[in-house]
């Protein structure tokens, strides 16, 4: 079971709210189909973010995807250590790999509780 | 490339299989790829920067593909839908007498490349010729919104290019009746089969070169192309 204190979106991102911050990764599910992790690009801080829009995008065995903000907001912190070692993705994608922090002003109506996304990956063939 | 783009991205595209060649030669970036060492080779060559991923590609004597479809259609893991689209070149070669056996390796070991093009460094499913020269070359962009959508490039190179000579020369080793016209046919024909299409030839829609004429001005600016 994945962790039960965040919300998830269809498209395999996690974000973690506490207060008016929220943390966005993606998911250790995300990260098995794309396998081998290349590149990552996030936002600057001071950027905004749209929930349901791209905030960043990541590179896998020469496939680029795009990742998909659950939140709107601001961005106040950047993982930058994660951007120069993204491999790292695969060992923790739930604490170390976070991507950014974020001022929300907004969250997206299509978040997912951790037993909807549990059945949405069981159904997806995990 | 705005075309490319443009297929991928306007909803009711459906699938498409694009051909295209390249004229004059020119260099096309990875979208991740840094651009500074381009300067050493670029001369007078145009240079792109694509929206896939993977290294740059001289590209000159070669069959340049763009498939573009829901990604239900491939395989949900990255790797195995290189593997399907792999395949799919490798039985249409296969149909013309041409054979080409697919690159091995750890895919745990993968990083970063070394080297900055594409056909320089082999990786897993990368189809090859029978003495171990890359022979095609792919790359995707994947979309989650609004709809789950993939783009495949691959480049079949017919002659390997003076700049990139450790590419695989189709011509070299293929039979005098695999034409240009006649290896399009076979690959249609091939990905048609292995994804449960039925083929017919088509155009661009009046939308989707609408489309791609504004994403053209994206492509054409230096801030896109130096953006790494």
């Amino acid at each position: 079971m994945r962790p039960t204190d965040r919300k998830y979106l269809k498209s395999h991102e996690w974000c973690l709210i506490e207060g008016d911050v929220a943390t966005l990764g993606i998911t250790d599910h995300a990260i098995n189909l794309l396998s081998d992790l290349i590149y990552l690009e996030l936002p600057d801080v001071g950027a905004k973010v749209k929930a349901g829009e791209p905030y960043g995008e990541i590179e896998s065995v020469k496939s680029v995807s795009d990742i998909y903000s659950p939140v709107t907001g601001e961005v106040i912190a950047t993982n930058d250590e994660l951007v120069e070692n993204v491999m790292s993705l695969a060992e923790d994608a739930f604490d170390r790999g976070w991507m950014i922090k974020v001022r929300v002003e907004e969250t997206s109506p299509d978040l997912l509780d951790a037993k909807a996304y549990e059945e949405l990956v069981q159904a997806e063939g995990e | 490339m705005g075309l490319d783009e443009a297929l991928l991205r306007d909803a009711g595209s459906g699938s498409t299989l694009r051909f295209y060649r390249w004229r004059p030669a020119a260099i096309s970036l990875g979208y991740f790829q840094p651009s500074a060492w381009v300067d050493s080779v670029q001369g007078s060559h145009a240079v792109v920067r694509r929206i896939t991923g993977g290294g740059a590609i001289y590209h000159d004597h070669e069959i340049t593909l763009a498939l573009t479809l829901d990604a239900t259609r491939l395989p949900t893991d990255t790797a195995a839908s290189y593997a399907l689209v792999h395949g799919c070149v490798a039985a249409a070669l296969d149909r013309l007498g041409i054979s080409t056996r697919a690159a091995s390796g750890d895919p745990d070991t993968a990083a970063r490349p070394a080297r900055h093009w594409c056909f320089a460094e082999p990786t897993t499913h990368d189809l090859l010729t029978t003495r171990g020269d890359k022979l095609f070359g792919s790359a995707q962009r994947r979309l989650r919104h609004p709809a789950e959508r993939v783009l495949h490039h691959g480049s079949l190179v017919l002659r390997a290019p003076d700049a990139t000579p450790f590419c695989g020369s189709l011509l070299d080793f293929a039979p005098p009746e695999a034409t240009e016209d006649r290896l399009i046919e076979a690959l249609i024909g091939s990905f048609a089969e292995q994804l449960g299409l039925e083929p017919r030839p088509g155009e661009p829609t009046a939308s989707e070169l609408h489309h791609a004429a504004i994403l053209a001005r994206r492509y054409a600016d230096p801030k896109f192309v130096r953006r790494r």
